[in-house]
């Protein structure tokens, strides 16, 4: 059966972000993704007030990137949190969004091997032993925790291109799909089923979630709208190769690209097309989210995340979707 | 728990003078003011603990969680929150005690 997840970006006091994790929880989500970037609240300390004020849920970075925090740091913070709450805590590592990382004055470099070592180094540092490890990125020497760890703590890889993709599920236990539409998410199976089949795994064996931008309201129009602003970021962020994928029409989108820069978000967000929409995001009432969901599933995703934005309203979208789309598929 | 108690002994008495009929009116009003409120500073980390603590155990449907809520509210919404019990609820005498409390 497949699960349900939600994500939530902590920009704002950590009580709204735990209010919303406890609803969560309560209206029969399954898992819990907390974004981490720098210049929202710390991804680890809103894990800590989620884990004091849950009690089944399943949570964890969703994604953190080991080129801002050092794999031995992230390792041990998820270690920590597994002592709070035991059995609940994943692991979903990224390559980290590289405009985001070079404001801070790191450079992004080999990002497929950057992620394979911190998980390495993860795992190994999890067994509670000194750890050697020398990667193409990272290395340790002689490393280890003075606690011992509960144990192994599953690794989800937020993956787009295809290397990462194939990488994601020859080594992950979870791979988290950053689109929203069949297209991408059919392109992102086969190419886990390269990685899964390299490993000598089953796809049974990895759970496969898309990781979607999603907005519900019982008004179409309005979930819509509520999508456009994660949309013109998706759109500008996305390779061309993406975006002529869905043919979608380069100038509308070198134009949201252009007023992002400039900060001017009235352009951006009001350049959005419906066509945009469709193509990066599930947005509409219940009955279309329910449709395209049913679709992604026939492509293989065992977890199902609703992302930003979730609604015009926070609160009554995760009701929404506790009502009329996880009966849907769980019942 | 204590901590609970200690907070919500003056709103359980407003809460009182709310009818039944209009509580849960109020509560979505009062929970959707609080999400949205950009007056994070002025929560109190003990009263965002408090209100989580509810949240968790509870419902702020009942009279313990209404307290709590709109104790919480009138810390960070206090102006929308009395205008909202006068004004959309008709309840004058409930946004008076409401001020009085969060003075």
């Amino acid at each position: 059966m497949v699960k349900f997840g939600v994500e939530f970006v902590p920009k704002e006091a950590f009580w709204k972000t735990v209010y919303y994790a406890i609803q969560s929880e309560k209206r029969g989500f399954d898992n819990l993704w907390i974004t981490d970037h720098y210049n929202n609240r710390n991804v680890y300390v809103t894990l800590a007030a989620t884990a004091m004020y849950t009690k089944k849920i399943v949570f964890g970075p969703g994604v953190t990137n080991p080129f801002l925090v050092n794999p031995i740091m992230t390792t041990q913070s998820l270690a920590s949190l597994d002592e709070m709450a035991p059995g609940r805590v994943v692991l979903g590592m990224g390559a980290g969004d590289k405009t985001t990382l070079a404001s801070t004055g790191i450079e992004a470099n080999k990002q497929l091997s950057a992620v394979v070592d911190a998980i390495a180094i993860f795992k190994k540092m999890l067994e509670g032993k000194s750890v050697n490890y020398e990667g193409a990125v990272f290395k340790v020497k002689g490393t280890k925790f003075n606690f011992k760890p509960r144990g192994q703590i599953p690794v989800y890889i937020g993956a787009q291109g295809p290397k990462m993709l194939e990488t994601a599920g020859e080594i992950g236990d979870g791979v988290l799909i950053n689109a929203s539409h069949p297209k991408d998410v059919d392109y992102a199976v086969s190419q886990i089923r390269k990685g899964v089949a390299n490993a000598g795994k089953k796809m049974s064996d990895v759970d496969v979630t898309a990781y979607t931008s999603f907005s519900v309201h019982k008004n179409a129009q309005k979930a819509m709208e509520a999508a456009s602003p994660v949309v013109a970021f998706i759109v500008a962020g996305s390779p061309d190769v993406i975006l002529e994928r869905h043919e979608l029409e380069m100038d509308k989108a070198n134009k949201i690209r252009a007023a992002l820069k400039k900060g001017d978000f009235g352009t951006a967000f009001g350049s959005v097309t419906p066509k945009m929409i469709e193509a990066f995001s599930i947005a509409g009432t219940p009955d279309i989210c329910n449709q395209k969901i049913t679709r992604l599933l026939k492509s293989g995703i065992t977890q199902f995340v609703v992302g930003s934005p979730i609604g015009p309203n926070v609160r009554n979208s995760i009701d929404l979707i506790s009502e009329q789309v996880i009966p849907h598929f769980k019942e | 728990m204590v901590l609970k108690e200690v907070y919500v002994v003056v709103y359980k008495k407003i809460v009182k003078m709310i009818p039944v009929e209009k509580r849960g009116t109020l509560s979505d009003k009062l929970l959707n003011y609080l999400l949205k409120t950009k007056n994070e500073a002025k929560m109190p980390s003990s009263m965002a603990h408090c209100f989580l603590s509810q949240w968790q155990t509870g419902t702020f449907d009942d009279e313990t969680g209404l307290a709590v809520l709109l104790e919480a509210t009138a810390l960070v919404e206090l102006e929308k929150t009395a205008e909202f019990l006068e004004k959309d609820l008709q309840l004058a005498d409930v946004a008076k005690a409401v001020k009085e409390a969060a003075a």
